[in-house]
């Protein structure tokens, strides 16, 4: 029985050893950055300091983080309940436009609503927040829309005959059946919110995309280097934490 | 029972169903029949309020649908649709509990319901309980699709076409299961189809449908005999109601007492069709076949001018 | 499946209101009652003075300005199709006024003695904008128009706004912003597109030939899809850094390759990454419209007697060239956004107005960089998309 078990620890452990790896590679070349100072001194032989010191890196990407994440929750909260809620009888109209802004809007390009969300809402952690949440609706939007829609209505019909209220048809049947494809809409929205929040760096805030951005306006290539191998890496972890959960999801 | 009084669904200007007035006894399998579009469906769903009627009144046992709830009006209810409808993310044997389990039954009877109906559907559960249904043949699925509609022991079954994407073979024996159920189970089951020949071997009451109106109704030998007018006629098969006919009569009701004359050499069960008698002496090209029972002993027999001259004397 | 929903809905009874366009017009009426409709700045660095709408024509200017949306309202609470039809032209008309509308409030409120002063779009003009943009399309859908008269609606607002632009919208701050730097403007623009075309161009040539070897290789195809997933996942900004070390020492040890003007910031680490990341979509979209094509047409084409080479230039190639063509859509949209952040990196573009507005604080600047690129995107994603339609056997669906 503990060899059974034994070998289910396994098997788990290495579903996520993909994403250990990155996550660890991540977190040690963020702790590990100033053991390197003599690589990067090779790539910027001019300057004179080549690790980025205004922040720490670590606290670089705890902002990053919380950015993102904050962004990404209210998306998916919002997004999610808007999508269900023009599903329902009572927002039935509103469907088709919301379809449609949710596939116009993703023509958008995210620079460009990064830069208008500035006048509106000013400098700062803020407005990228916002930036991204409503960037960030899109994918989730449209993708929770599809996942519903393409439901068997068979299946719905046979809930309701069998006696489901509307909220068990909801949360036992048609977000369990929906939940892959939001959940590749969530994953569409992070990878690109975490290469906008990147760029939210010229915005005024304070995350793995200062380093690129005060490299390419100082000359120092070894600052950015160091911001692109953290963002590249942090990419890289939160993607593969979704390829995990993706087929997981799936079977249900 | 059911009761459908002056019964009319309309949807905007158009009106599917209209004014029907319909009876089902307790125990009874009736059978709406006719082309799509004539609101046999719309009826169905009518009865377990998945459509709200516009006029009239539907009775479930003398009181009246709207007043129970939805929810637990359509839990009194079995379902089961062409496309089973079976939620894919969840196993069989979840599948089948899921009445039970909105019932709020307690755990264990609902294993030892779901055992049971696997066990009268012929899907072992050992075999079957854990796998999804997009592990199950067309059949199997309907069978699955069968036993969560009769999980909660209702006394009512509404069934929408539900063996309309079998193969022929499955099909006859998914309705030859369905009378041996009903007449063990005594449901009052309501069934929808547009297959004629599956309607005539099924139904105790044959409900003709054809642009939202109720046709004709009646036991399926009263509409062979007297369609009321050429709609039920043609629906019924046209010249081929003879046989459809004699596919609903017995050997036992036609044949002769054993006579002392030779005893024919061909054969024929007592509880076979008219219908195959026909074909047998047709394909041994005999005017007369022996009539055995069950143990394979004569007891009677039956001859061609018996069988066909029969309607004659009737 | 989602278009025969939305068909289902739009031909419902019109005895209710179209709650849709009700809380639109509300939503405006909101919008433009309270926000500030325009700014007056005396010169670039102060801040602006917000003007609500009716500073601009006095009570009985914006009583006019109300009177339309009340109408749309009142067309909303009875939607049949004919007070829709009626609804729509009012909307039009309305989305048309408003250049006419800030060129009224640019007379009435920027002193004309002060060349410096200038008037910036507020709030209220912009969500009204915003909002009456979505009441058209739902309009649009309601009436369940085509695609091709739904864009030419939005013809009278355009040439209104480029009239009013023209004559009358001088202290806008806006075209203020553009007169200053109008030729470098049109080369950004020039720049944008290039990098786009070249972007697009050659990831379409490479992305074909890498899905043909990739049908017929296995093992170059799932190498092929993990690299170039792994790509895309890369942020933009970061994979822009990370080519630039590289390239830089490209350029400082291979002659013919500085003399190109490839270094580590510019055209080349720009052109590279966006063609990295238009591969994936241009691939993953010929390799599944080739391997999609219905195998019972190929049987048929195939039992009919054509060649290997007939079937695939007649039969697959057509069938699958609308899937194509959206791999196109997604690429070319994709890239414009794409190259609005190399302007980091010092590729050029529109994207560089949008960076030097936002290190100068100077949004109308922000604006003149993000107006284009948004537009640039949107007309590529309907001419792309009218395209795919066209090309799409039985036409347009």
């Amino acid at each position: 029985m503990t060899e059974a078990a034994s070998d289910v620890a396994v098997r788990g452990a290495r579903r996520w050893l993909t994403p250990l790896l990155w996550g660890g590679l991540l977190l040690g070349a963020c702790l590990g950055m100033q053991h390197l100072e003599g690589l990067f001194r090779l790539v910027e032989t001019d300057s004179r300091s080549v690790i980025y010191a205004r922040a720490d890196f670590l606290t670089l990407l705890g902002r990053h983080l919380l950015v993102v994440g904050v962004a990404a929750l209210a998306a998916v909260v919002i997004g999610v309940g808007a999508a269900v809620a023009v599903t329902r009888r009572a927002g039935r109209d509103f469907l088709p436009l919301v379809a449609q802004l949710a596939s116009i809007g993703q023509t958008f390009p995210p620079v460009a609503v990064l830069a208008l969300a500035v006048p509106v809402l000013g400098f700062g952690t803020l407005p990228i927040i916002v930036a991204l949440l409503l960037y960030g609706l899109l994918p989730i939007v449209r993708n929770t829309l599809a996942g519903l829609q393409g439901i068997d209505p068979g299946v719905r019909e046979a809930a309701r005959g069998m006696g489901m209220t509307s909220g068990q048809l909801l949360r036992q049947v048609e977000l369990p059946l929906a939940a892959p494809v939001i959940l590749a809409g969530i994953r569409t929205s992070v990878t690109i919110n975490i290469a906008t929040a990147a760029i939210g760096a010229t915005v005024g805030a304070s995350n793995l995309g200062d380093p690129i951005i005060s490299g390419i306006v100082n000359g120092n290539t070894a600052y950015v280097l160091q911001g692109a191998l953290l963002i590249g890496l942090l990419a890289l972890t939160v993607d593969s934490v979704f390829a995990r959960l993706q087929p997981a999801a799936s079977t249900g | 029972m059911i009761e459908l009084i002056h019964v009319t669904k309309r949807f905007g200007e158009t009106t599917a169903v209209d004014d029907i007035s319909l009876r089902v006894e307790r125990g009874e399998l009736c059978v709406l029949v006719g082309t799509s579009g004539c609101g046999k469906s719309t009826t169905l769903r009518m009865i377990n309020r998945l459509i709200e009627h516009s006029d009239g009144e539907i009775h479930i046992d003398g009181q009246q649908i709207r007043e129970f709830r939805e929810e637990s009006l359509r839990r009194r209810m079995g379902y089961a649709i062409q496309s089973t409808g079976l939620f894919p993310h969840w196993t069989v044997e979840r599948n089948i509990g899921l009445v039970p389990r909105l019932l709020k039954w307690p755990q264990a009877r609902i294993r030892e319901r779901v055992e049971e109906l696997m066990a009268m559907l012929g899907l072992p559960m050992g075999e079957f309980a854990g796998k999804y249904p997009r592990q199950l043949s067309g059949g199997q699925a309907q069978r699955v699709g069968v036993a969560r509609a009769l999980a909660a022991d209702p006394d009512i079954l509404l069934m929408d076409e539900p063996f309309g994407a079998l193969d022929p073979i499955t099909r006859e024996t998914l309705q030859e299961e369905l009378r041996d159920l009903q007449s063990r189970l005594q449901k009052t089951i309501v069934f929808v189809t547009h297959d004629m020949d599956e309607a005539l071997r099924l139904a105790d009451r044959l409900v003709v449908m054809d642009q939202g109106r109720i046709k004709q109704q009646g036991h399926p030998l009263e509409l062979l005999r007297e369609p009321a007018d050429d709609f039920v006629e043609s629906l019924l098969g046209g010249e081929d109601r003879g046989l459809k006919e004699a596919a609903l009569l017995s050997v036992s009701e036609r044949m002769l007492p054993l006579s002392p004359r030779l005893l024919p050499r061909e054969r024929v069960s007592q509880h076979a069709s008219l219908r195959e008698a026909l074909s047998i002496m047709l394909w041994r090209h005999a005017e007369r076949l022996a009539v055995v029972d069950d143990e394979d002993m004569p007891v009677g027999e039956l001859s061609l001018r018996k069988l066909v001259g029969a309607k004659a004397h009737d | 499946m989602s278009v025969g929903g939305i068909k289902a809905i739009v031909s419902r009874d019109a005895s209710r209101p179209n709650v849709v366009l009700v809380s639109l017009l509300l939503a405006t009426l909101a919008g433009w009652l309270g926000l500030d409709a325009v700014s007056v700045a005396p010169n670039r660095i102060v801040p602006g003075q917000g003007h609500a709408a009716w500073d601009v024509a006095g009570l009985p200017g914006l009583a006019i300005s109300l009177l339309p949306m009340l109408a749309v309202l009142w067309l909303a609470w009875r939607p049949s199709r004919e007070r829709l039809r009626l609804a729509l032209a009012l909307v039009v008309v309305m989305l048309a006024a408003l250049p006419a509308w800030l060129a009224l409030a640019a007379a009435r409120l920027v002193d004309a003695d002060l060349p410096q002063a200038r008037m910036g779009v507020g709030a209220g003009a912009w969500v009204a904008l915003f909002l009456l943009l979505l009441a058209m399309i739902e309009l649009r859908t309601r009436l369940s128009l085509s695609r091709p008269l739904g864009w030419s609606l939005l013809l009278a607002p355009l040439v209104s706004l480029v009239a009013w632009l023209t004559f009358g919208l001088e202290p806008l701050a806006l075209r203020q912003e553009f007169q200053g730097r109008s030729a470098g403007f049109i080369a950004a623009i020039g720049e944008h597109l290039l990098l786009v075309g070249a972007a697009v161009g050659i990831s379409l040539v490479l992305g074909v030939c890498l899905a043909l070897t990739m049908r017929r290789w296995e093992r170059v195809r799932t190498l092929g899809f993990a690299v170039l997933n792994f790509l895309q996942t890369i942020p933009s900004l970061a994979l822009f850094g990370l080519l630039l070390a590289p390239l830089a020492w490209l350029s400082a040890h291979v002659g013919w390759l500085a003399a190109l003007g490839v270094s580590g910031i510019g055209w080349a680490p720009a052109l590279l990454a966006l063609v990295g990341y238009s591969l994936l979509p241009m691939v993953r979209n010929t390799y599944v419209a080739l391997d999609e094509v219905d195998p019972g047409v190929i049987d048929a084409a195939r039992g009919m007697g054509m060649s290997r080479a007939q079937v695939f230039r007649q039969v697959r190639l057509p069938l699958a060239l609308p899937v194509i063509l959206e791999g196109v859509r997604i690429t070319t949209v994709q890239a414009i956004g794409l190259t609005a952040v190399a302007a980091l990196i010092g590729a050029g573009g529109l994207g560089t107005f949008i960076f030097q507005g936002l290190g100068q604080a100077a949004m109308d600047l922000v604006l003149l960089g993000a107006l284009p690129i948004l537009v640039m995107a949107l007309v590529a994603d309907a001419l792309l998309g009218a395209l795919t339609d066209l090309l799409r056997p039985g036409g347009a669906t």
